[in-house]
């Protein structure tokens, strides 16, 4: 075996080492959040057991297990098998099953209306503000996308729309997930103390939180009709990202860098689709048409406890990938313009949610 | 490797698990629609 051969193997071997820890962690979540209320029953822990749901044990644990990891000196090898976009996409996919197409459709005009506004709106806040500070014209797209549209998956697609440089990329993605953590927690804090609808709470949640994990992670906390907006409304923000990211390359590629070439193709919107939307509305339809010809209620339910376990291995990934390292390197310029974005987006998020979903019953 | 095949390389890899997680959530859910992946086997 030729040395290159041997590190491969190496490195898939801690990738499937890093797998495992997810799933020890999940099956851990599982065990706690079902068995936790049980113990304490009758104790003064008793009440706050029973209302601790799962997203909040996958995430806790999975920050210890990242303290661990980092403690042994294991985790960078680790990070390949913390996979968050393929659990979160899976069970967003399985997600779609337990909504009713009829939802969607209804849904949808709220929702692209939202996405629009929002996108436009706090894209340009945050190009805006990032220009006014001298931020570099690529990390301020970085920026402005992933506050914009969704996170992790929006720096990755802008990143290769203006050509920016791999330290601006992972020092966005920590930036969007230590922005994304706390709001799991104080968002749905945040709707109870405004009183929102579930509907009104969902939009406001999807239109808000960078990555999708979080914002599935937020939606279950508040409850199963606002973790069904959230979703419909962030999975119309993913699907705009391409339309951003193709406008980024021609913008770029014309009047920062003027190389002249720009790709704005049918094809090149494709490329940037995010496919697992299509799974989505494949899985609401399948679904629909199942139950609507007679199709066994349980099977749904069967399909809801899968789509949980999926959440559980994202939510756990997000407490593993956690890293503050990479800010210190950056200067507080990024993070007060980051930070700026997300309290502009909280504000006009909340608005829009509030007039579009007003009227939305289930 | 350098910034810009790191960059494409993360892109590579979104657009395979974006495909990957289409692909096994909708397996699943015609598994278990189809009775084949019952209820008692999912924890």
């Amino acid at each position: 075996m030729t040395e290159v051969e041997t590190r491969q193997r190496s490195r898939v071997l801690w990738a499937v080492g890093g797998v495992a820890v997810v799933v020890v962690l999940a099956a851990l979540t599982r065990y706690l959040e079902q068995n936790v209320p049980v113990f304490t029953k009758g104790t003064w822990l008793g009440g706050i057991a029973k209302s601790v749901e799962y997203p909040v044990y996958a995430i806790l644990l999975g920050l210890l297990g990242n303290a661990v990891l980092t403690g042994l000196g294991f985790r960078d090898r680790l990070a390949a098998g913390f996979r968050t976009e393929f659990f979160i996409k899976t069970g967003l996919v399985l997600l779609g099953a337990s909504i009713n197409f009829a939802v969607i459709v209804k849904a949808a005009g709220p929702a692209i209306a939202q996405a629009f506004l929002l996108i436009t709106l706090v894209f340009g806040f945050t190009w805006w503000l990032g220009g006014k500070l001298g931020i570099d014209q690529k990390l301020r797209a970085l920026l402005a996308s992933a506050v914009s549209i969704c996170g992790v998956s929006a720096a990755i697609a802008a990143a290769g729309a203006v050509q920016a440089r791999r330290e601006q990329l992972a020092y966005t993605a920590s930036m969007v997930i230590i922005f994304a953590l706390p709001s799991i927690f104080l968002l749905p804090l945040a709707v109870d103390a405004l009183g929102l609808s579930p509907a009104v709470a969902g939009a406001w949640i999807g239109g808000n939180i960078d990555t999708t994990a979080a914002v599935s992670a937020a939606g279950a906390l508040v409850s199963e009709e606002a973790l069904q907006i959230a979703t419909i409304v962030k999975t119309t923000q993913n699907a705009l990202l391409g339309v951003v990211a193709v406008a980024l390359t021609a913008y770029f590629a014309l009047k920062v860098e003027r190389t002249g070439e720009a790709k704005v193709s049918g094809r090149a919107l494709w490329e940037r689709f995010p496919k697992f939307v299509l799974g989505f509305l494949a899985a609401s339809i399948v679904a629909t048409v199942f139950l609507e010809s007679g199709g066994d209620k349980a099977a749904i339910t069967t399909v809801n406890d899968l789509r949980t376990l999926f959440l559980i291995l994202a939510f756990v990934s997000i407490g593993l990938e956690f890293r503050v390292a990479p800010l210190r390197e950056a200067g507080w310029k990024p993070i007060g313009v980051f930070a700026s974005a997300t309290v502009f987006n909280l504000l006009v998020g909340l608005g829009l949610a509030s007039v579009l979903f007003a009227n939305f019953g289930g | 490797m350098s910034a810009e095949e790191g960059v494409n390389r993360e892109r590579g890899l979104a657009v395979n698990e974006d495909w990957a997680a289409t692909i096994a959530g909708l397996v699943l859910l015609g598994l278990v629609l189809a009775g084949i992946l019952p209820g008692w086997l999912v924890p």
